[in-house]
């Protein structure tokens, strides 16, 4: 009722306020007659009357504030007003504004990343039942499920309403008469689409008992897929393509947004067709499982059901599956990478706290501004406050204003977001699953408005505070350089002072981190790989199982003979190309392949030792294409190493020989434990230089198996995904037209994909560069606020000491003494904002080495660079109001007064 | 603290005034209190208004215009049953208040 009136009232101002004159003047009327029958003259009467009554404006404006919710009538005209003001002042405006922008603009764009990474509903029914079983082997490595265990884990779990395996090792080739086109393929148990609760947009997914051979010839399109390649045709159901040169059958497509993997654009899903190598094989982990609880089963219970079913497969084949375990995760933390081990976790807190960092700085640059206009403004404040404006309302007042700041700020915010955001965005897509949903959308506005608010809501506090403080007797009557010499200047400069050095400090730990950022980034593109990554590009071989059976369809054409050997043996011929080779994974991009061994006639390891090594299949060729050099032995050779005989061969490289012949026996020679009888046992006959398999870790150990000496039956199932290295003078790329003729001249259903291994780094470093990039431009932003923070407050004390500086000129003073004695300010300013800075870096380190880690000693000479150059800048700036300073004309300003 | 105990007090003021006198304008209000507190208490007479125009917002007590013995146009306000119970309330703490202070001082 009464919040109703008061809103009505707002609405009728007018006939409020001419309601509450009229009543104060009866009131004064009512007092005036009295006095006056009290025999007083009919001035005095009045003015004893008035004198009784107090302030009638005050009293007015309080009566009506006491009516309505008048508060929302006065910040209209307070912005307003204050607009007026801005327009007048631009330059301390466009200032203010920018400042704002590039705080809430850093804040909002990085919102809208952890908006898309934590909030964003995942696009899956009942996310929450959904779980991720993080399965470990003995030494506590990740360790995926193998298709026999899978099975009996299915059957045995109670606490599930279907648990599926999934497996995105393939990609498939999908044939069209255009050409090949290489697609990822999810390939999946008949119950994955279960596990996710979402229904297809046309068809059917897969029926139960799909994945079984001679049923599993079906696929499902993701929405991305059937739109590129199928044009949105309704009529695709039941339309039968060739996928690895075999026919499909499609049943459904899958509605936009349906991603599994979420980092999955452009999926097909298909039932598992396991190799059956791997489909036998209770050793052969390679499948991810992904399973939905049922409803009101907690995961405490579902995890205490895992660990039984775990414990049981221990108990029946103990050789392969003691010691392993699984634990439960929630998937939405699992795929956002906010899992206990997560990727993100780290870099996004210290990148909020970054931006926080931003914020601050914006915050107290704009209150600096603020202050420093106040100064000029002592004198209307002064006014109003003399006219009877309460201290509250001149607060109110200055907080109103600044609400027209936070809408500009907003306006300048958003749009720096939206060009952050446009330059991060192949940064964002690469390194985060769903960094291609990332948009401005309504919530992340909210927020920004939100931050743009408070953040200018916060600034003009502590000026509107001081300045509502004005005694207006000393402000009218002191000259017309107002603030100068009050005490309220003096103060209002050291909170000043207190802002410039807390912003210089800010930007410090700002630059200091993106400088180790930087320089890591930089060491990790200078690691040494153990090959020249500027001269060897990579192509990828995905063939077509299809293609490599002759025509009865029964018998598999050998992709050795009819594929690798024609190819290897073109491509050595093609003008420059120093040497060529093939892989099964990607030095740098791929690896995690591999099995604990034991070396032959070595007493047994300790059972928790995580004694594995990296495998590869390559060709001869392969180790000169990479540049890596023969340390021992000799190396692979076709002529050597064939597949008839009874024990295979291998390479290993130096990191293999550190962790298995650490006493400093020779390797070559040796044999691994992976037969019964001596004479099956492989043996090392070579040992090669070290490259890295993972950008970010030491050589792994590796053994490396030649391709030529594969039976002829598991060759389909080995080569059917390679990698060609070409090793050239040149510019690699130059190579790109005649590699494609060559591979398309012996298999045109070959889809042509290649990178240069520069590309292939750089690719592995998409989040870092982005760390560092992010943390680049905030601390580039930082430091263009600080220095404005620092010019304005500088060159604002020498324009209000002009007078001072007069006199001491006309004293005698040189220009190089007021000079030095402006500079001598800065510098104060400056090393203290560097010295706080260190503190903070130093304190703040142990939050920030989830992204980097500070070595004071190891780091002090960059660390010591960065703040020279953060004081320089300080100083340079100094200059234009020291030289202003030391340009003043006594006379002029002493007259000025 | 000091100011809303204050501004409680004006409120009981006019409240107790009102309960007692009937319906009256803003200016009868202050001369009562100054009569009735024997010039104890005076207030600064403007201050009475933001203090009428909230109680009536809040429902204490209603208003309207009328004429007063002098032919001269003023508002006049009168207690609502929620201010008589307001009213019942703010004595009876004011009572406490009076009382423990009382308390205090004789402790003291």
């Amino acid at each position: 009722m009464s919040l109703a009136n008061r809103i009505a009232n707002l609405f009728r101002r007018g006939k409020v306020d001419n309601e509450i004159d009229a009543e104060l003047r009866s009131h004064i009327a009512m007092r005036t007659e009295d006095n006056l029958a009290a025999g007083m003259s009919p001035q005095r009467a009045r003015r004893e009357a008035l004198l009784r009554f107090g302030n009638p404006a005050v009293m007015h404006e309080r009566t009506a504030e006491a009516d309505a919710a008048l508060y929302l009538q006065g910040l209209w005209a307070d912005m307003r007003y204050a607009l007026r003001q801005l327009l007048r002042s631009p330059g301390f405006a466009i200032t203010a504004v920018l400042a704002l922008s590039l705080g809430v603009g850093a804040a909002t764009a990085i919102f809208s990343v952890i908006d898309v990474v934590l909030f964003r509903p995942l696009p899956f029914a009942n996310q929450d039942r959904l779980v991720f079983p993080f399965m470990k082997s003995r030494t506590g490595s990740s360790l995926p499920v193998s298709v026999l265990n899978y099975y009996e884990e299915r059957a045995q779990l109670q606490t599930f309403t279907a648990m599926a395996g999934w497996s995105t090792l393939d990609r498939v080739n999908l044939e069209r008469p255009e050409g090949s086109i290489s697609l990822r393929a999810a390939k999946t148990t008949d119950n994955f689409f279960t596990v996710f609760g979402v229904a297809p947009i046309l068809g059917r997914t897969f029926l139960p008992g799909e994945d079984q051979p001679g049923k599993d010839n079906v696929a499902v399109l993701s929405y991305e897929v059937w739109q590129a390649y199928f044009n949105g045709s309704a009529r695709v159901v039941g339309q039968t393509v060739k996928l690895d040169g075999n026919p499909y059958t499609i049943v459904g497509v899958m509605p936009a947004g349906f991603r599994f993997p979420l980092y999955m654009r452009e999926a097909i899903y298909t039932p598992l067709h396991a190799p059956e190598s791997w489909a036998r094989a209770r050793g052969m982990h390679w499948m991810r499982t992904v399973g939905r609880m049922k409803d009101g089963v907690t995961l405490q219970q579902a995890q205490a059901d895992l660990d039984r079913v775990m414990a049981n497969l221990a108990k029946t084949y103990p050789q392969q599956e003691e010691g392993h375990t699984g634990t439960l995760i929630p998937l939405a933390a699992e795929l956002n990478g906010f899992a206990s081990d997560g990727k993100m976790k780290g870099p996004m807190q210290t990148l909020s706290l970054a931006v926080l960092a931003l914020l601050g700085i914006a915050c107290v640059n704009v209150a600096g501004l603020l202050l420093a206009r106040g100064v000029k403004r002592e004198r209307e404040i002064a006014l109003r406050a003399a006219v009877g404006a309460s201290r509250r309302r001149l607060i109110r007042q200055m907080i109103n204003e600044s609400l027209v700041l936070a809408l500009a700020g907003l306006a300048g915010g958003v749009l720096m977001s939206w060009l952050l955001l446009k330059a991060m965005n192949v940064f964002l897509v690469e390194a985060i699953a769903r960094g291609a949903d990332v948009s401005l959308n309504l919530k992340v506005l909210a927020v920004a408005l939100i931050i743009a608010t408070l953040t200018s809501v916060l600034a003009s506090l502590a000026p509107a505070i001081r300045l509502s403080g004005t005694d207006p007797n000393r402000a009218l009557r002191g000259g017309s350089g107002a603030g100068s010499g009050t005490s309220l200047g003096k103060s209002q400069h050291r909170l000043r002072s207190t802002f410039v050095i807390t912003q210089v400090a800010l930007s410090l730990v700002l630059l200091m981190v993106s400088g180790l950022l930087l320089r890591n980034l930089q060491a990790l593109f200078k690691t040494g790989l153990g090959f020249n990554q500027n001269k060897i590009i990579a192509v990828v071989l995905d063939l077509s199982r299809g293609n490599y059976k002759d025509p009865s369809g029964k018998n598999e054409k050998d992709p050795l003979l009819t594929f690798y050997h024609p190819l290897l043996e073109r491509v050595a011929h093609l003008p420059g190309v120093v040497a060529s080779g093939v892989i099964d994974l990607l030095p740098i991009a791929e690896w995690g392949s591999g099995y604990d061994i034991h070396i032959a006639g070595q007493p047994p390891y300790p059972k928790n030792a995580a004694m594995s090594s990296e495998t590869r299949n390559v060709s001869a060729g392969y180790f000169d294409a990479m540049g890596i050099k023969l340390t021992r032995g000799r190396l692979l050779s076709p002529s050597l190493d064939r597949p008839e005989n009874i024990a295979s061969n291998m390479v290993v490289n130096e990191a293999f020989r550190r962790k298995f012949f650490s006493n400093g026996s020779d390797p070559v020679g040796a044999h691994i434990d992976d037969a019964g009888k001596a004479e099956g046992k492989s043996g090392i006959v070579g040992v090669v230089s070290d490259i890295r398999q993972d950008l970010q870790s030491p050589p792994m150990p590796e053994m490396d198996w030649l391709i030529d000496a594969l039976p002829p039956k598991d060759r389909m199932d080995t080569l059917r995904n390679m990698f060609l290295m070409v090793r050239t003078d040149g510019d690699p790329k130059a190579l790109i037209p005649s590699l494609r003729g060559v591979i398309h001249d012996i298999d045109p259903g070959v889809p042509f994909r290649s990178q240069t291994m520069d590309e292939a780094v750089n690719e592995q470093l998409t989040f870092e560069r982005m760390e560092s990039w992010l943390f680049g431009i905030f601390a580039a932003f930082a430091v263009l606020l600080a220095a404005i923070g620092l010019y304005g407050l500088i060159s604002h004390e020498v324009e209000l000491r002009t007078r001072e500086i007069g006199i001491r000129m006309a004293l005698g003073s040189t220009r190089a003494s007021v000079m030095t004695q402006v500079l001598r300010r800065v510098a104060l300013l400056v090393l203290s904002g560097t010295a706080v800075g260190w503190i903070l870096t130093l304190a703040s380190s142990k939050l920030l080495a989830s992204i980097v880690e500070i070595h004071t000693a190891h780091d002090l000479g960059l660390l010591a660079r960065i703040s020279a150059g953060m004081a320089l800048v300080g100083i340079l700036i100094g200059i234009a109001p020291a030289r202003e300073a030391a340009s003043i004309e006594p006379m002029q300003a002493l007259r000025s007064e | 603290m000091a100011k809303s105990d204050l501004q409680g007090s004006l409120d009981l003021l006019i409240l107790k005034t009102l309960s007692r006198m009937g319906d009256l304008h803003g200016y009868g209000i202050v001369l009562h209190i100054q009569r009735a507190s024997e010039d104890l208490l005076s207030v600064e007479e403007g201050s009475l208004y933001p203090a009428l125009h909230r109680m009536e917002q809040s429902g204490w007590v209603t208003s309207k215009w009328a004429l007063t013995e002098t032919k001269r146009k003023a508002k006049f306000y009168k207690l609502t049953p929620a201010g008589r119970k307001q009213l019942k309330e703010a004595e009876e703490s004011f009572e406490q208040l009076v009382k423990g202070v009382r308390a205090m001082l004789r402790y003291a």
